[in-house]
């Protein structure tokens, strides 16, 4: 098929931010320069409409990344055609630079929970989750990125590290990884882990893009709501990673108590400084 | 038992506990401290709920507006529990929500609460629905007047035709963002018609006869099928038209003579 986009890549060395409808406006008003813009796969499913409209009007200055919360690729259900055929028809539409999907599940026999759960890290599930992500890498005909979760709880069963599991994963099948700090952190601290540990696991080969978000601190603990700034600690984890990284496209999200947009942006400018001085003559060239 | 039965085995307990009224043991299964663990698995609890109840606010505004937050949030529940998601994009779940609303003991006071609700799923349908076209009208002039009456037309797929005993639009129209929620009439029935025109989504009252005729059209009749009693239908038709609501048509076959 032709195509019908620009071809456009984001710019590692800046930040991207999700794009979300009360900001529809104002962005196309604006055009920010910006790295790249994400959205919620499934937010674009539908038949038609406005908002494929405004994403096929944003695709055409912006690098796109599809970021999928529906899949479930570690259920134990079958992998969902439906929803991956709909993946594959919004992707040969928007032709993204960017598609992922996260290492969870979310739904039990047809039954959607809406929210991504925790896999045990045992080796039936890295067989299971790897046979997954080489099936929707298949049907797409492109290389996936695969996001680390939240996990407020943890198994019995689990028996692998978190980030041995990521990396095995990405070694085995050959996506790439969404590295997401503060789901790194909010694990951490809610497990008494170390977060850098995750860091240290992941090739920084496979590492495709880097999400930023804001978390809520709880009395049960730590949970990822996406609904407040970047918090401290992960912009150490940030300026930190990419240290050892070097640049990587990297997201800001916020998806809950969405603030104006230059709050947005702001944030997206903070990473852009940090992802710069990664860059810088005082990086060491590995 | 298998690794992948093990896995399954895993997910459906984990899901079980996620909506299990008390505790479900699955606390025994996770690592770290019993009560914690509770605890946190009550944040997933939480969340599923928030999810499932949000895709409805989302789909259903007006109808949350109407009943407020707490009579809301406990109704998702109820039908959450008898309807679960059954499609991975929550932007579908839902469709059943009017006819649960209709049955709802506890809206009996508010009879029309499944009408206005079924309402708001044609406008949430019309906003994601496939784009088109549009008619071809220099074929459609071809037809002919001696071939009109064979035209059927196939509708844009935005296209809905809410009827209800109950003015449904008036009550939809006065718990818009703005509005005090006071309808500007008390007298039904509203038949109307649902459309996306521009990226917008419209509604529009129909008289009766329209709403007929508009309903028979889309039910496949062809116009002179559609238009009983030689009820002039050119308002009508024109008004399809100009709304982009018609995407195509077949003239059909002239019958031998």
């Amino acid at each position: 098929m032709p195509a019908r986009h620009p071809a456009r890549a984001p710019d590692p060395g800046r930040a991207g931010i999700g794009l979300r409808t009360p900001h529809f406006e104002a962005l196309a008003a604006r055009r920010p320069a910006l790295s790249f813009l994400e959205v919620h796969s499934e937010n674009y499913f539908a038949d038609g409409g406005p908002a494929l409209a405004w994403l096929e009007r944003f695709r055409a200055d912006y690098a796109v990344s599809l970021h999928g919360v529906g899949l479930s690729l570690g259920s134990a259900d079958p992998l969902d055609r439906r929803h991956l055929a709909r993946l594959a028809r919004l992707a040969a539409r928007i032709e993204p630079a960017l598609v992922s999907e996260h290492l969870c599940w979310s739904s039990v026999g047809g039954t959607h929970l809406g929210e991504l759960l925790p896999l045990p890290y045992t080796q039936e599930a890295l067989d299971h989750v790897c046979a997954r992500v080489a099936e929707v890498q298949e049907c797409l005909g492109r290389r996936i990125l695969v996001e680390n979760v939240a996990a407020y709880v943890r198994f019995a069963s689990s028996t692998i590290p978190e980030g041995e599991f990521v990396a095995e994963v990405a070694r085995r099948t050959g996506c790439g990884v969404l590295l997401d700090l503060n789901n790194a952190w909010v694990n951490a601290a809610n497990h008494g882990t170390d977060a850098r540990d995750l860091l240290r696991a992941i090739d920084p080969a496979s590492v495709g893009e880097i999400h930023l978000a804001g978390h809520e601190v709880t009395p049960d603990g730590l949970v990822d709501t996406h609904g407040a700034p970047v918090s401290p600690e992960v912009w150490t984890l940030f300026a930190e990673a990419v240290g050892r990284l070097g640049p990587v496209p990297t997201l800001v999200e916020w998806d809950t108590d969405i603030p104006a947009l230059d709050v947005l942006l702001a944030e997206a400018g903070r990473a852009d400084a940090i992802l710069a001085r990664a860059q810088g003559p005082g990086r060491a060239v590995a | 038992m298998s690794g992948a039965e093990a896995l399954a085995r895993l997910q459906a307990e984990f899901a079980a506990a996620l909506v299990a009224e008390g505790d479900s043991g699955f606390a025994s299964r996770l690592a770290g401290e019993r009560a914690l663990a509770l605890r946190r698995l009550a944040i997933y609890r939480r969340a599923v709920e928030a999810n499932r109840g949000g895709a409805l606010r989302s789909a259903y505004p007006v109808v949350a507006r109407l009943v407020g937050e707490a009579f809301f949030g406990e109704a998702a529940r109820r039908f959450a529990r008898d309807c679960p998601p059954d499609d991975a994009d929550l932007n579908r779940y839902g469709p059943g929500f009017p006819a649960f609303l209709a049955a709802y003991p506890h809206a009996s006071e508010l009879p029309w609460l499944g009408d206005v609700a079924r309402l708001e799923w044609a406008w949430h349908e019309a906003l994601m629905a496939a784009d088109s076209p549009g008619l071809d009208f220099g074929a459609l002039a071809r037809v002919g007047e001696a071939g009109q009456p064979r035209v059927r037309f196939r509708f844009h797929a935005a296209v809905r035709l809410v009827r209800s005993a109950w003015p449904v639009l008036a009550i939809w129209e006065a718990n818009q963002p703005g509005r005090d929620g006071t309808p500007d009439r008390e007298e039904g029935a509203d038949d109307v018609l649902v459309w996306r025109e521009d990226e917008r989504v419209r509604a529009a009252l129909l008289a009766p006869p329209e709403a007929d005729f508009v309903a028979r059209l889309m039910e496949g009749a062809s116009l002179g099928e559609a238009a009983e009693d030689g009820w002039d239908f050119s308002a009508a038709l024109g008004r399809l038209a100009a709304g982009g609501m018609l995407a195509g048509f077949s003239a059909g076959t002239p019958v031998p003579s």
